[in-house]
């Protein structure tokens, strides 16, 4: 049996459908399962004769929506469905015959099963050309997940509350921890706006501070060479001890030029080949440190546990409809603007669209351009392996797996390589603090592209969570190459502004206002966890008041 | 025309220069807001089917009616023949 996603609610049935089903079962369901035929692009209509006109039994129409009887297969069209009822009685139920959807004639309105849809999604399958490694009516895979659950739990916050008790006592201030400045080096601030991120992003911080990296044992420093995590570890500690004087990387900027020798330069750098560049840098450490893991085709080193997810994409051939699927991990997802354009170009539509000058750009509206279908262009035809040839094909995008965090980059600046220039899109965007990404995933887009449909998808897990909390906005002000970087932290129900060595406490309103280039976010149940723990008190809560706790006087 | 499958053929041409052009999205945000209007409970399929057609037929632009008009005509000289 397929497995259902809980979020995934089915409509109750009406008293009629319910009393159909009493007295029919499936049996009318799988009769017309025969008569059923789907266009490539998804589309399912019972089709009894391929040349015959389906007409109304009683008034011989066929422009109006028809409607077959699933008793005794007579058409009417929705004129006259209810004199069909009235003449037999219970004949209730229906299929709309052009859509496949069936519908409740003294309800007048459409109505849902799921064991109709799994018929006609069955249907469905079957008669498409054998996809390659494209839907898959199995159960998914159960182990995937919990080792990714037991992966996020093992970045548990539960040691870092032993950190609350030995804090530095110059912490006088109620600002939560972590919250430090860090010293411009020569335009350094595309490291610094991503080192705050990457210091507030709660299961990254939690395994530098927790002691997983096992500072002491790390055989490059005991040789005395560079090491990149060594350096990150040293810099949370720093960051995290209290101490509120700005704070200068040096050390690790050094170590991070050592990794990307041809981003070594006092130049200002794009912050998101930074964070790519850093996250690599850290793979790399942590994949020679540790011993080679049995192979499970998923890296286990800090950047990847915390920050890749996979990518579904479907190439579609617009000839007979066969898939081709593929994944491929990700670290972070760049979006293009969404700018409310029309790809029509016809200059007639004018009345239809408004102009993108009132079009204001959002961060679901990227979203949805990113996992919207597109043709793709007649020079880059994709082989079927059905048809034997190149046919014109239609791609999409979607995400099979969400990482624990979320770092989403908005792509700003344009490179025109043939003109040897580029320029920065300075259009602003409007972004939600709250984000669901249930619309994004391969199940909602794959379940989408075959309609109105009630049907479980395989890896529909029942503890997926798809939501999100903002935590870090890495924005962008100035053009191209004149540039800076600065960060706002969402930390403790307050905003900060962290701008090189200046961290000021801001209201929210700024941040939406900012223009945004980086966003990070964090899988909801991480983000509260973490919050509640920064909070500097005098006393531990939990602590019983009359004994000492160290640290604290 | 249906015996050779060429309104099949159209029908999906339609579809397809209708969702491009913005028209399907069109529809869906008016389908939400009558449906907001009266309740989630309150509306049938139906229900939006009458209230919806009109303004689709409406709305529907020129050029997508010149093209598709083009094409049946083309059609229909060529099975004449």
């Amino acid at each position: 049996m397929m497995s259902r996603n809980s979020m995934y609610t089915n409509p109750k049935p009406c008293k009629h459908l319910a009393d159909y089903k009493l007295r029919h079962g499936l049996s009318g369901y799988n009769l017309l399962q025969e008569q059923i035929r789907t266009t490539p692009s998804g589309k399912s209509s019972v089709k009894n004769h391929q040349t015959e006109i389906p007409r109304c039994c009683f008034c011989n129409g066929y422009q109006k929506r028809l409607y077959l009887c699933l008793i005794c297969s007579s058409i009417s069209c929705s004129s006259h469905t209810l004199l069909h009822s009235q003449c037999e009685n219970g004949h209730d139920i229906a299929v709309d015959i052009e859509r496949s959807e069936l519908y409740c004639v003294l309800c007048c309105d459409q109505v849902y099963d799921p064991d109709f849809d799994k018929i006609v999604m069955l249907k469905h399958l079957m008669d498409l050309p054998r996809s390659g490694n494209g839907v898959d009516v199995s159960a998914g895979r159960r182990s995937s997940k919990r080792r990714r659950l037991c992966s996020a739990l093992e970045l548990d916050l539960k040691k870092t509350k032993q950190l609350v008790s030995m804090r530095d006592l110059r912490a006088k201030s109620c600002y939560p921890l972590g919250l430090r400045g860090l010293n411009n080096l020569g335009s350094t601030c595309f490291m610094n706006s991503v080192l705050q991120a990457l210091l507030h992003a709660p299961p990254f911080r939690n395994y530098f501070l927790t002691g997983q990296r096992n500072h002491e044992v790390c055989r490059k420093r005991s040789s005395d060479r560079l090491c990149l995590l060594c350096d990150i570890y040293v810099f949370f500690s720093a960051v995290f001890s209290g101490d509120r004087t700005p704070y200068s990387p040096a050390q690790l900027l050094y170590s991070w030029w050592q990794h990307s020798a041809n981003l070594a330069s006092y130049e200002q750098q794009d912050a998101h080949e930074f964070f790519i560049s850093m996250l690599d840098g850290i793979h790399e450490n942590g994949v020679k440190a540790r011993s080679p893991i049995k192979d499970t085709g998923e890296c286990h080193c800090v950047a990847h546990r915390v920050f890749s997810g996979q990518l579904r994409s479907d190439v579609t051939c617009m000839s007979c409809g066969y898939t081709s699927t593929t994944y491929d991990p990700f670290m972070d997802i760049s979006l293009n603007l969404d700018t409310g354009n029309c790809p029509s170009t016809d200059l007639a539509n004018k009345s239809l669209k408004p102009s993108d000058n009132t079009y204001v750009s959002t961060l679901l509206g990227c979203l949805d351009l990113f996992t919207k279908p597109e043709k793709l262009g007649s020079d880059q035809k994709f082989f079927c392996e059905n048809c034997q040839e190149r046919q014109d094909s239609v791609k999409q995008m979607s995400i099979k797996r969400l990482p624990l965090v979320l770092c989403l980059h908005i792509k700003r600046f344009e490179h025109f390589p043939v003109r040897r220039m580029s320029r920065k899109i300075d259009r602003y965007m409007q972004f939600p603090f709250c984000l669901d990404m249930n619309p994004y995933l391969s199940s909602s887009v794959v379940r989408n592209r075959f309609g109105n449909r009630m049907f479980a998808f395989e890896g529909d897990e029942l503890d997926t969570s798809t939501e999100f909390e903002i935590f870090a906005v890495v924005t962008h002000s100035g053009t191209l190459d004149s540039g800076h970087y600065v960060t706002y932290l969402h930390l403790k129900d307050q905003w900060y502004k962290c701008d090189d060595a200046w961290i000021t406490a801001v209201e929210e309103e700024v941040v939406r206002a900012s223009q945004c280039y980086m966003l990070f976010y964090a899988q909801k149940m991480l983000y509260y966890k973490a919050n509640e723990d920064l909070v500097c008190q005098p006393v531990s809560p939990r602590a019983d008041p009359f004994l000492p706790i160290a640290g604290c006087c | 025309m249906i015996e050779s499958g060429e309104k099949e053929k159209l029908m999906e041409l339609l579809r397809e220069r209708l969702v491009e052009c913005g028209w399907k999205d069109e529809m869906k945000a008016l389908c939400r807001a009558y449906i907001k209007k009266k309740g989630t409970n309150n509306v049938t399929v139906d229900d939006l089917v009458h209230v919806i057609t009109p303004k689709g037929r409406a709305s529907i632009p020129d050029s997508i009616k010149t093209e598709l008009l083009l094409r049946i005509r083309a059609f229909l000289a060529s099975a004449a023949l």
